[in-house]
């Protein structure tokens, strides 16, 4: 690097700068200058873009967007390049590469020098201006599968296996993979912990390279052919991308978007979905989760809740009847139980109505009795009064009537006359008129006789 | 014949579904007797029809390989 400061300098910036402020140098020092340093900074900012346009292939790290630029060091095992891109720019460059790059990944980049000179309130910088890049290694494998993601999604190839209706209780189930590995374990382990009593069909198939592709496709196409297969599963355990190749193998992905049994993925990746778990109808991170996918109902669970639901309907129409049934009864029997009532009340008033009568019966015989007693009372008082007030009283009358008796004023001196008949003789007309008299003395009568008249 | 489970029958989890609406509904105590009834008969027919989906399964766990399934169709359709 030395010379690239030299170089400008004694070359094209020193004369140009010179006639300005010239400033003591330091002494005895037989180097040119003092030149202004923005001045040095642009010619070295010249001599740098003058550089070759160049390729390099290096792991990116460090990876920082910011609001116009785009950031990373490109790094091998002898050295790094600081690299910047236009962010407008790098949108494009990432979009041609088939992906934005992630850290770690191994990339060619396009592009020359360039060194931002700076200001008196910004810092300078070089950077690698990166103008194109490509992915390589993985990266360029991620790229490669991008494009045909893009492609299988513009033929429609990834919904046709999420349009097969998966069957909740599969009687048959295919699995690919390896005979020996670990996820033939765990699918079968699954599938017998959700009680499933199905029919388990291995199709085993090297799940490791890129042969193996190849093999699986065979494996499923035969799995699919076998009307019995409900559903297939591809299982195998992690791996780096590079072991997954196979599942992003091409004719796999057609022949597997073309089945018309629902295929379950379980090619047990986080990071890096290959095409497989795409096409499939189900994608899942392990060999477990598969077989849960496939069994979508929990056969011991499901018993178990059948016999409850089963007991609680049992119970339900049992109480439902029983509970109405009560209440029927009870409303049937209602209305004899009113009418007991009423009879029981009407018995009740009657024999209060009897008991009442009874009462103002014997009421009214104290009554009666009570008067009978008055009356008696009465009656001997008047008896009483018959005896002895009725005498005196006849007494009294008779005297009073002896007062009037005409025997009375004869023994005064009257004389009563009266014809020979009977007849009172009350005047002397009468008493001529008859001529013959009977005298009617107090101690006696005599006859007489008119003589004159 | 695994899609003679039926065509017109309901899926397994549609019935299981339907089960436990009809249990929310009666355990409500909101349904008349008639809908009760009528209720519980068609849950007795969904766990039924729930049940034989899980029998149709088959009795035990049966592990075979491919070649072997399908000598084994041949061998049943030959005879």
């Amino acid at each position: 690097m030395s010379h690239l400061h030299a170089d400008p300098a004694a070359s094209g910036a020193a004369p140009g700068a010179a006639p300005r402020a010239p400033a003591a140098g330091i002494p005895g020092s037989s180097l040119p200058g003092p030149f202004p340093v923005g001045h040095y900074a642009g010619a070295l900012r010249t001599k740098l873009r003058s550089f070759a346009r160049v390729q390099l292939l290096g792991e990116l790290i460090n990876l920082r967007v910011s609001r116009a630029r785009v950031y990373f060091e490109l790094r091998d095992a002898d050295g790094a390049i600081p690299c910047a891109a236009w962010r407008a720019d790098w949108e494009e460059i990432t979009a041609r590469a088939g992906g934005a790059p992630r850290e770690g990944m191994q990339v060619v980049v396009a592009g020359g020098c360039g060194y931002y000179a700076g200001s008196a309130t910004s810092s300078p910088g070089f950077s690698f201006d990166v103008l194109d890049l490509r992915l390589a290694g993985a990266g360029d494998l991620l790229a490669r599968i991008e494009r045909l993601r893009k492609q299988l999604h513009a033929e429609g190839l990834l919904d046709t296996q999420r349009r097969l209706a998966l069957p909740a209780l599969p009687r048959t189930i295919g699995v690919v993979t390896g005979e020996g590995g670990k996820a033939r374990h765990d699918v079968l382990a699954a599938l017998q912990r959700r009680g499933w009593a199905g029919r388990l069909v291995w199709a085993f198939a090297p799940v490791q390279d890129r042969h193996a592709a190849p093999a699986i496709t065979r494996a499923l196409g035969e799995l699919a052919s076998v009307a019995a297969v409900d559903v297939a599963i591809v299982a195998r355990g992690g791996g780096s991308l590079v072991d997954l190749l196979c599942f992003c193998d091409e004719t796999l992905c057609r022949t597997v978007a073309l089945l018309s049994v629902p295929v379950i993925a379980s090619v047990g990746h986080h990071t890096d979905r290959t095409l497989l778990d795409d096409v499939a109808a189900v994608s899942c991170s392990t060999p477990t989760h598969a077989a849960d996918a496939a069994i979508r109902v929990d056969c011991v669970r499901a018993r178990r809740e059948q016999a409850q639901a089963a007991a609680r309907l049992r119970e339900h129409g049992r109480r439902a009847v029983l509970s109405r049934a009560r209440t029927l009864v009870s409303l049937s029997r209602a209305p004899a139980a009113h009418l007991e009532r009423q009879r029981t009340r009407l018995h009740q008033q009657l024999r209060e109505i009897r008991a009442s009568s009874r009462r103002r019966a014997e009421a009214e015989q104290r009554v009666t009795q009570r008067r009978a007693v008055v009356l008696e009372r009465k009656a001997a008082a008047e008896l009483r009064e018959c005896r002895e007030r009725r005498p005196r009283e006849l007494e009294r009358l008779s005297l009073a009537l002896a007062a009037h008796d005409p025997q009375r004023t004869l023994e005064r001196g009257y004389v009563l006359a009266r014809s020979p008949q009977g007849a009172p003789l009350t005047t002397a007309v009468q008493a001529s008129a008859a001529g013959e008299l009977k005298l009617r003395f107090a101690d006696g009568e005599l006859d007489a006789q008119v003589r004159r008249r | 014949m695994s899609g003679a489970a039926g065509e017109s029958a309901p899926s397994y989890e549609a019935a299981a579904a339907r089960v436990e609406e009809i249990i929310r509904r009666l355990d409500s105590g909101e349904a008349s007797l008639e809908e009760t009834l009528a209720l519980v008969g068609e849950g007795k027919a969904l766990i039924e029809l729930c049940a034989g989906q899980l029998a149709a399964v088959g009795s035990a766990l049966e592990e075979l390989r491919l070649d072997e399934l399908v000598a084994r169709l041949e061998a049943e359709a030959g005879s």
